[in-house]
């Protein structure tokens, strides 16, 4: 029988296959494969070639991994798409190391930051009148769960073994809305990805994402407790939906998820090209910050404050490591589910 | 206000973020009762440790152009509005100058020259106090 958790895994394999092949065209610019490059090397014949590769030898992985995952479609065990996701995403990763790797190897070479001017800058406008976040459209999440709530009060088991006994999907709404309301604060109080040469529109254009990415955030949150009541429905036999149907809210608010950030990322690149020129003719250009940042991807910097910093590679955020408050943060991301399955054991 | 560092400059951070802010309180861009962030805010926007900051910001409030308390924060306390400066403070100030005019007569520059370097840079804080005016 088809579950939603079995039909995800399948669903996820051309998703993120895509998102990855994406990547390079929504990063921001003067950033390439992780690797910090000045202005003037922005558009350099390698950082071309590569870019190309890596979005050609991408898009075949996706497209194969997403044969396999049709192919087996029914003939495997739940597992099988796990598998197929998770060798799919190894293999993108070899070809974002590889171009990687090669366009390091030519800054190295070429001694791109040899005479530039690395600057950091900071708006002080960003703390004296911060960005608000948007509380009022956590309703519908949190009206979901207390539907929910009455839903289980009314119609689920009623001789329940523990305090929790049956109120799993109603914890697992309020773990899903609790962890992204709380990723959002953090993404609020980040600082802002600001390009030296052209601070003050790089930081509109933070505002615009970081409005954007919260609504999205939150609705699909909303989105993931609607899937979660249409899957407790079926556990406490009120109605029969099916598999896909389960799955639809929670598909459509991640699809609208990825397409903020994709939009996002293409409205950055887009004014990042005639940002380059203008980093050219002032001779300014960002900090070459790539000692810190592990495979281009991995940031731990213990001397820098940030717990939550802009991405390296895409559109988002990512920890920073070396504070230990980030740690914090992961010990509370795995120990949610954790304690959440110890409690309905 | 946009504050630009050079991490990799010859010129220490905290001393780097002291001088702008001293610069922005010049011409006018951050005029007197204007807030700034709070240390820990502006090393994390910064990405430099705290007390790098901290310790910009205690040259600014030995100076008297910053206050800073606990439930205010880092707040501008005077610009060139607020009348003459503290006590003291122009004896010292004209003690630093004589070493900056130092450099450059050892460097070769003429009085004239310098006469023309402070008029401009004192005309370029004015210039800037009345366009925001």
């Amino acid at each position: 029988m088809t579950t939603p958790v079995m039909l995800l895994g399948y669903f996820l394999v051309p998703v993120f296959g895509a998102m990855v092949c994406a990547g390079p065209a929504v990063t921001r610019p003067g950033v390439v494969f992780g690797v910090r490059v000045p202005a003037d090397h922005a558009s350099s014949p390698v950082i071309r070639r590569e870019r190309d590769l890596y979005v050609r030898y991408t898009a075949i992985v996706t497209a194969c991994a997403t044969a396999a995952v049709f192919l087996s479609w029914g003939h495997g065990s739940w597992w099988l798409g796990r598998i197929i996701l998770v060798l799919e995403l190894a293999a993108e990763l070899a070809c974002y190391l590889r171009a990687r790797r090669r366009i390091a190897e030519a800054k190295r070479a070429g001694r791109w930051f040899a005479g530039q001017r690395p600057a950091v800058v900071a708006d002080t406008h960003w703390r004296t009148e911060p960005e608000r976040v948007p509380v009022r459209w956590l309703i519908p999440a949190l009206a979901v769960i207390a539907a929910t709530t009455s839903l289980r009060l009314a119609y689920g088991p009623s001789a329940a073994r523990g305090p929790a006994d049956g109120f799993a999907v109603v914890i697992g709404q309020v773990f899903v809305t609790t962890l992204w309301t709380g990723l959002t604060l953090l993404f609020y109080r980040s600082r802002p990805d600001l390009d030296p040469a052209d601070p003050a529109a790089s930081l509109q254009w933070y505002r615009r994402l970081l409005r954007a990415y919260a609504r999205a955030v939150l609705v699909m949150v909303a989105l993931i407790d609607v899937s979660l009541l249409l899957h407790a429905l079926q556990v406490w036999h009120v109605a029969r939906p099916p598999v896909p149907l389960v799955l639809l809210p929670a598909t459509a608010g991640l699809l609208t998820l990825i397409g903020t950030a994709l939009w996002a990322g293409r409205d950055r690149a887009a004014a990042g090209t005639a940002r380059l020129g203008r980093a050219r003719a002032a001779g300014v250009t960002a900090q070459d910050d790539d000692r810190w940042w592990k495979i281009g991807l991995i940031y731990v910097h213990h001397d820098d404050p940030a717990i939550v910093v802009p991405a390296r590679f895409g559109v988002g955020w990512t920890l920073n490591f070396g504070n230990p408050s980030a740690w914090l943060v992961v010990a509370g991301i795995v120990a949610g589910p954790a304690g959440l399955a110890l409690l309905l054991r | 206000m946009l504050l630009s560092i050079e991490p990799d400059g010859p010129v220490p951070i905290y001393q780097q973020i002291r001088d702008r802010i001293v610069e922005a309180i010049a011409t006018g861009e951050l005029p007197a009762g204007a807030s700034l962030p709070s240390t820990r805010q502006l090393a994390v926007d910064l990405g430099v440790n705290f007390h790098t900051v901290n310790k910009g910001y205690d040259l600014l409030r030995q100076e008297g152009l910053l206050r800073i308390g606990r439930k205010s924060g880092a707040v501008v306390r005077r610009d060139a509005g607020s009348g003459p400066p503290d006590p003291g403070w122009e004896d010292d100030w004209a003690g630093r100058l004589r070493t900056l005019l130092a450099e450059a007569i050892a460097q070769g520059l003429s009085p004239d020259q310098i006469g023309e370097h402070g008029q401009a840079a004192v005309a370029g804080f004015s210039l800037r106090i009345e366009e925001g005016a």
